[in-house]
């Protein structure tokens, strides 16, 4: 049988417009596009611009203002550690860098790095919606930041923040505001000045491009400015040296495109997936319910929590043919319960009975039925096999 | 004639004469200042940086963003370092004090 593939959170199948975009790259383009003085390298340099220009588009942006990187863990990196390291630099007193519990791993960890270079980090938590709340941010602005880091959309979750009553606050207190639009971009209408955004992260495989590439948008008016990560050719305005791999960025470029363009038919789609799907899984599941199930998400990507006395683990494992994950995909190769539900108030014990589900573009109304009717089957026969036993003990 | 006042990498301050009109990259040049200005004045380079002493910066306009680009790549970066080329002598600049960078 064919695998049903719910784990769209995790990373994207690549489009077959971006392959073909790809592909064409690869047999014709695949110069150096940082070459000026021969055509191969001109070409490729024009295939570069284009997909710049393409994800600036997504973005609302200037193309001057993105930065390829290799995905969007380097992107939140040089972000977060860039723009830190060049205010202290500059001699800023502002070593206050803030975030929330619920952030990816690579920017709670960026973040945290940043301690034994002598700045301060805080994590600040979240309500039980998965949101910040503002009077909690506006405390912790208190003390002089140098940066804010706010994902748009949870990994996990699909929460989104709300940028519209966060952004001003962290713009009053004179810090800098970074987003991680890892989850966000192409699924959600993106505007990084309405937003309020100094510096956001953007994925291609999570927006059915290919892996291996990503994008850090860095706010030109006013500059902001980071000390790179790497050392090098001085390449994508000295902010990322390295050769950039025309091929993939054409990729990323095309996978902007359709994103941008197909939007609210994606979006309406995946809508229309989740409640076809919950529909059939209550049905034969009751007291199943989704995680933050009223604070504003992404369409295509939520938390289901089964009902008591099921381990997510053990009904996943019983499902056969639906690929979903628990949490992030991180935090499935450890096993260990979401820190992200845990930080939204949930018992290790409710977390231990969610599972993330994220369909995708290519996903069918009927695939969304199949996935439901496997995963509570699946579960049912959990249940069934633990009663005797449990049975037995009394 | 208003002057200006250049301190050097090893703290030598040089006041010279600085002609209204004339951009301190060119003021630099016509007294012999070690600024390089490695393309003349057309805001392709960023060898002409200067920091301007703090008590001058806020009487400088604002930079451009081609401006701006090209300080994105200028070494020893400061909070008021700007290209020579962009700042033009006024009478209001009487007295200026900019600094050559240190690891220039």
């Amino acid at each position: 049988m064919e695998e049903l593939y719910f784990d769209h959170a995790a990373t994207t199948p690549c489009d077959p417009r971006v392959q073909a975009v790809m592909m064409a790259a690869l047999e014709q383009e695949n110069g150096n596009p940082h070459s000026a003085t021969h055509d191969s390298g001109r070409r490729a340099a024009a295939l570069v611009e284009a997909a710049r220009q393409q994800v600036a588009d997504l973005l609302a942006a200037d193309s001057r203002e993105i930065i390829f990187t290799s995905g969007a863990t380097e992107a939140n990196n040089l972000a977060i550690k860039g723009a830190a390291r060049h205010l202290a630099s500059q001699g800023s007193p502002r070593k206050r860098i803030i975030t929330v519990a619920t952030e990816h791993k690579c920017v709670l960890e960026s973040v945290r790095d940043l301690a034994a270079e002598g700045f301060e980090p805080v994590i600040l938590p979240v309500q039980p919606d998965g949101q910040l709340a503002p009077d909690v941010l506006a405390r912790a602005l208190e003390i002089p930041t140098a940066l804010v880091s706010l994902m748009a959309a949870n990994n996990e979750t699909g929460v989104l923040q709300d940028f519209t009553t966060l952004a001003p606050l962290v713009q009053k207190a004179g810090a800098l505001l970074h987003a991680d639009l890892a989850q966000a971009a192409g699924k959600i209408p993106v505007d990084v000045s309405a937003m309020g955004l100094a510096l956001a992260s953007v994925s291609s495989h999570k927006l059915y491009g290919p892996k291996g590439a990503g994008a850090l948008y860095v706010r030109r008016r006013p500059r902001v400015r980071l000390e790179p990560l790497f050392s090098g050719g001085g390449q994508e305005r000295g902010l990322r040296s390295g050769t950039l791999p025309g091929f993939l960025l054409a990729g990323f470029g095309e996978a902007c495109r359709i994103a941008r363009e197909e939007m609210a038919k994606d979006a309406a789609h995946l809508a229309t997936l989740r409640s076809l799907f919950m529909q059939r899984l209550r049905e034969h599941l009751p007291g199943v319910g989704i995680n933050a199930e009223n604070a504003p998400h992404l369409p295509g990507l939520f938390s289901v929590r089964l009902p008591a006395g099921l381990r997510a683990l053990d009904v996943l494992e019983a499902a056969t043919g639906i690929a979903a994950s628990l949490g992030s995909a991180c935090s499935s190769a450890e096993l260990a319960p979401s820190y992200v539900l845990e930080a939204m108030g949930l018992t290790r014990e409710e977390a231990g009975r969610s599972l993330r589900l994220s369909p995708g573009r290519f996903t069918s109304p009927a695939e969304a039925e199949r996935a439901a009717d496997v995963l509570a089957q699946a579960a049912l026969r959990v249940r069934g096999q633990r009663m005797p036993e449990e049975t037995a003990c009394v | 004639m208003p002057q200006m006042t250049f301190v050097e990498q090893d703290g030598t301050e040089r006041t010279v004469d600085a002609p209204l009109g004339l951009s301190v990259l060119e003021i630099a040049h016509k007294h012999g200042i070690d600024l390089e200005g490695a393309c003349e004045g057309s805001l392709a380079c960023a060898t002409c940086h200067v920091i301007v002493d703090p008590s001058w910066a806020p009487k400088l306009n604002t930079p451009t963003d081609d401006e701006e680009d090209m300080l994105d790549l200028a070494f020893g970066l400061e909070k008021t370092s700007r290209l020579g080329c962009q700042i033009v002598m006024t009478e209001d600049l009487n007295g200026l004090v900019v600094r050559l960078p240190r690891t220039a």
